[in-house]
């Protein structure tokens, strides 16, 4: 698995998988209906306080983890700022047109992106896979067979990048060279994705195979090695966003940042 | 509708995370092209839509370009991705709408015409979650056709094409011979 | 006793090729019955053994047709591959998912996972362990424990100890009388010598997938001696019969002489040291046998030569200094332990002739040059297949073909006679002999002793990744009764 590192465990690595998952669709929905700058900015906050500290990765780790965020704020921004539509003029140069409410817009998309980024990338540093499936078929009855192959696909994520290294090997030892003009790299794009597909392919189907010569069959009756249970920091997570969402609407009614309040009806 | 067996699922998953690695590449090569202007990276985008077409035709089953979607964006969550849930969400419709094309022609067919319409349909889905999402309807006008006709145009190239390409390249390799029900024909020459 | 297990005329072809592999097979096993099949390399013990067990045509759809069969409530297969058995990340749960298959309830898990780990002779200091960092032959007895953890009736094994050291050889079917007193047990191996005690019964294949014998093992060794030579089968006392009349090559004058030199290097895998060799040499006309457990380094240490791993410390071919792959490719030949990763081609064929179109040389003489390749390594029938197609001993010789196909001054070969019929394993020995004697350096890493003796040289004999150099003396006849310990 790429994302494997030491760490340590925080509260976020205790909460339910599944409930995490869920609890994640729910923002996703609730943040698309905010359209209300000022609640959007600092709704942020929330996330951000989550994957700053609670995430247990050394905190230079965190700040390399969130560079390519300023990125995707500036870009998601960028475009609805210096195209989106308008009335009341900033600033006009050719077909650059920046007008206060793309302007606004644009922030507030920028924001919306970045809690999306910081949200998942929350997640995927503080859930472990193989529990995140087993909770998957415990909580919400997901069908095994789809669950042990996503495990048995992601346990061959490694596999597939030392694949690539060992196709380099190959064609080193056959005295394969790649060559740099155009066909040359198109052909040695085509030499190393094709034996890789071609060979994960094989390699998956031999799994199966495998698998279903260890008894695995289609029924959904089985025990489970890692049992998922719910447990307080369940409550704890979800509290925490309820109150959070509360808090962050009664401050921007009464102290609103911007004159904002929906950036649809600008 | 016939069920998929663990060896077609196993399959598409596999496809589908390689090529949720490349997915998870592209997200940073959208990005940097964004500022470049003209909406060059929305040419690129259709790349995300890849891992259905090819999956479906190497497996050419029901529910396969639905599941590879969903597989992929997965595989791209997991590993981080710059967009969060999101991509799981996207997945999922872009997925559905190449899958329903590929039903309307009853999985029948494979070719450049069944696959591109399968494309666009995929790109339609992201489009439609645009809407909602990212206010797209409020670009200027001109902007938004430049936007929609390069995301389209790249989807026939990338999941489109590409895709094609891939599937055949493979074909010859013979692999996608262990996923295909034997042929009439062999069970005959067993009985003579 | 009951049939536990049979096929009345059974045929079965693989989609797109012309022949049947069998062609109206009639065999039946009874409960309890420890089977051995015997045959050359490709007759198809494989595919029969799948076909028995039922995943043919049930999870591997290959067209296939019969009168009547049985097939046994509960199995277990242990695979040739050991890359491909496991779904899980980690060792115990991979044993897991099977008792989870089994429905067996979580508290007795644990304590079954290190009961069967123990069994099979794996001693890990956490159960836990990362399955991608075993060598082979640790996933090898993986495979076995998974597979003990369903209790089954029949057992499969294809070829299970084609990747162990002699001691993990012998340890698995030590393990393997244990626990099947009861049980049916049907084995497709090469490697006959720790099976053969253990066996009761022998079905012998010819190359065409036919039966040829059927009996109790010493029966059947004593009347069929002539067929078991005749389709290159192993048998035991055949390395006796090989070394009587091994024929002799004369030394001829090479001209040019070259050497390879190491000192104080060390190959490093993760930025670990994996392997270190304090000093040694080799030069033309010798045959270094590189020996030791698994996972003591012997594929680490050939990588490091072919410098597909990192290194440091002195490293010279012909007094040249050797630093990166391109430094060495020119003169090295190489085979990996696992040969399907030697294949860049689609098919037999092609696999052989990129190695001449990087000369290019002219589409003729390719196709004299492939085909003479194919008939030596035995292969002319499988030219159009893909690769991976092959049988396990067909993909080994096609590796080594590639490799020899370069006419490298050094062959860096892993393993490449394992999983091979008799005839095949003297057919290579015999081609990498008259290298050696033509001015080659072979340096091949092996287990088997019988190969140590006749052909190697030297030794180098890999302890906890540090290499240990030994002159390899041909046992005079009194040791040879011996067992030699190296
Ligand atoms: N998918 C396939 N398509 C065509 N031919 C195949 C396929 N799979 C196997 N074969 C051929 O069928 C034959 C039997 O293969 P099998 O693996 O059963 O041999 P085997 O007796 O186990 O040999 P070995 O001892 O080398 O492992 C081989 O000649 C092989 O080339
Ligand atoms: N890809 C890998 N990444 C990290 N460690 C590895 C890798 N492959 C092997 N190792 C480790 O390196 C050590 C030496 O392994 P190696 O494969 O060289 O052993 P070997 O002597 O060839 O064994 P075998 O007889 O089983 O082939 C082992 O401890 C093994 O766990
Ligand atoms: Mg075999
Ligand atoms: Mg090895």
């Amino acid at each position: 698995m790429p994302i494997q590192f030491d760490n340590k465990m925080t509260w976020l690595h205790r909460i339910n998988p599944s409930v995490k998952l869920l609890g994640l669709a729910c923002l996703f929905v609730v943040v698309l209906f905010i359209h209300n700058l000022n609640v959007m900015v600092l709704f942020a906050l929330g996330p951000a306080i989550l994957f700053l500290f609670f995430t247990g990765h050394p905190f230079k780790r965190i700040l390399l983890f969130s560079i390519p965020f300023l990125l995707i704020f500036l870009s998601t921004s960028s475009s609805m700022i210096l195209f989106g539509k308008g009335e009341s003029t900033l600033f006009k140069w050719g077909l650059i047109h920046i007008t206060e409410e793309s302007l606004y817009r644009g922030i507030h998309l920028g924001f919306r992106a970045l809690i999306y980024a910081m949200l998942g990338l929350t997640f995927a540093l503080t859930t472990s896979q193989v529990l995140l499936f087993y909770s998957l078929m415990q909580q919400l009855k997901l069908n095994p067979k789809y669950a042990y192959s996503f495990m048995a696909g992601i346990r061959l994520i490694p596999i597939m990048i030392e694949e690539l290294t060992t196709i380099k090997y190959a064609r080193t030892v056959r005295g394969i060279q790649n060559t740099f003009t155009v066909r040359g790299i198109l052909s040695s794009i085509k030499g190393y994705s094709i034996p890789l597909l071609s060979q994960s392919i094989r390699r998956a189907y031999r799994i199966a195979v495998a698998m279903e010569a260890k008894r695995f069959t289609d029924s959904r009756k089985r025990t489970y090695y890692y049992q998922t249970g719910f447990s307080r920091y369940d409550l704890i997570f979800i509290a925490y966003f309820a109150l959070f969402l509360s808090l962050v609407i009664f401050i921007s009614g009464h102290y609103p940042l911007f004159p904002v309040v929906d950036v649809r009806s600008l | 509708m016939s069920r998929l067996k663990l060896t077609d699922i196993l399959v598409t998953v596999v496809i589908s995370i390689a090529f949720g690695l490349v997915y998870k590449i592209w997200g940073p090569l959208y990005y940097a092209l964004k500022p470049l202007g003209f909406h060059l990276d929305q040419f690129i985008y259709g790349m995300w839509f890849i891992a259905a077409i090819v999956a479906f035709l190497v497996i050419r089953k029901p529910g396969v370009a639905l599941l590879a979607e969903v597989a992929a964006s997965s595989g791209e969550f997991l590993m981080g991705s710059e967009w969060g849930l999101e991509v799981l969400i996207y997945g999922f419709i872009q997925g559905l709408f190449a899958e329903l094309v590929l039903m309307a022609f009853g999985y029948k067919r494979s070719g450049v015409i069944v696959v591109s319409l399968a494309s666009i349909a995929a790109c339609t889905g992201s489009l439609m979650m645009d809407f909602y999402k990212g206010y797209i309807e409020d670009l200027a006008a001109w902007n938004l056709a430049l936007l929609i006709s390069m995301r389209a145009a790249g989807s026939i190239v990338f999941s489109g094409l590409l895709a094609l390409g891939i599937a055949r390249a493979l074909e010859r390799t013979g692999v996608t011979k262990i996923l295909r029900p034997a042929s009439q024909d062999d069970f005959d020459t067993l009985s003579q | 006793m009951p049939i536990i297990s049979s096929f009345e005329k059974l045929r079965l072809k693989f989609p797109g090729t012309k022949k049947l592999l069998f062609e109206d097979l009639s065999l039946s096993f009874k409960k309890g019955e420890k089977v051995l099949l015997l045959g050359p390399s490709g007759c198809g013990k494989s595919t029969l053994l799948q076909a028995l067990s039922g995943l043919i045509p049930n999870s591997i759809e290959v067209p296939i047709k019969f009168d009547r069969c049985t097939y046994p409530d509960s199995w277990g297969f242990v695979f040739q591959d050991p890359d491909t058995q496991f779904c899980m990340p980690y060792a115990d749960e991979e044993i897991a998912f099977v008792l989870e298959n089994l429905q067996v309830p979580r508290e007795q898990m644990p304590k079954r996972i290190s009961e069967l780990l123990s069994l099979v002779g794996l001693d890990l200091n956490d159960s836990h362990s990362r399955i991608h960092t075993f060598s082979g032959g640790m996933k090898q007895r993986l495979a076995i424990a998974s597979v003990l953890a369903i209790d089954p009736e029949v057992l499969f094994f294809d070829e299970p100890t084609a990747m162990l050291d002699s001691e993990g050889t012998k340890k698995i079917w030590e393990t393997v009388k244990k626990i099947s007193a009861d049980k049916t047990v049907i084995i497709v191996e090469h490697k006959i010598e720790h099976v053969i005690d253990f066996i009761d019964r022998i079905i012998l294949f010819d190359a065409a997938g036919t039966i040829i014998a059927d009996g109790r093992p010493e029966s059947v060794f004593n009347s069929y001696r002539t067929e078991f030579e005749k389709y290159g089968i192993w048998f035991p006392g055949v390395w006796d019969q090989y070394k009587a009349t091994a024929p002799t090559y004369k030394t001829t004058d090479f001209q040019i002489k070259r050497e390879l030199f190491l000192e104080n290097f060390k190959g490093f895998r993760n930025k670990e040291t994996k392997i270190k060799i304090k000093h040694a040499e080799a030069e033309s006309a010798d045959w270094i046998a590189v020996t030791g457990k698994n996972g003591a380094g012997k594929s680490t240490l050939l990588l490091s030569l072919i410098q597909l791993l990192k290194t440091s410390g002195t490293y010279q071919v012909n007094g040249r200094n050797i630093t990166r792959n391109k430094d060495i490719s020119s003169e090295a030949g190489f085979v990996f332990q696992n040969p399907e990763l030697q294949f860049v081609a689609n098919t037999v064929f092609d696999e052989l002739a990129i190695t001449f179109r990087q000369k290019h040389d002219g589409e003729e003489l390719i196709e004299k040059k492939v085909s003479e390749l194919l008939m030596l390594f035995n292969l002319a029938n499988q030219r159009d297949l893909h690769p991976y197609q092959l049988s396990m001993g067909q993909k080994r010789r096609l590796s080594v073909a590639t490799a020899v196909a370069q006419n490298p001054a050094i062959l860096l070969l892993d393993e490449p006679t394992f999983g091979q019929d008799s005839k095949n394993t003297f057919a290579v020995l015999e081609l990498l002999e008259s290298y050696r004697k033509s001015g080659h350096i072979i340096i091949m890493a092996t287990h088997d002793r019988q190969i140590i003796q006749h052909f190697a040289t030297k030794v180098w004999n890999v302890i906890d990744s540090e290499v240990v150099v030994k002159e390899a003396k041909i046992p005079t006849a009194a040791e040879a009764g011996h067992a030699y310990s190296i």
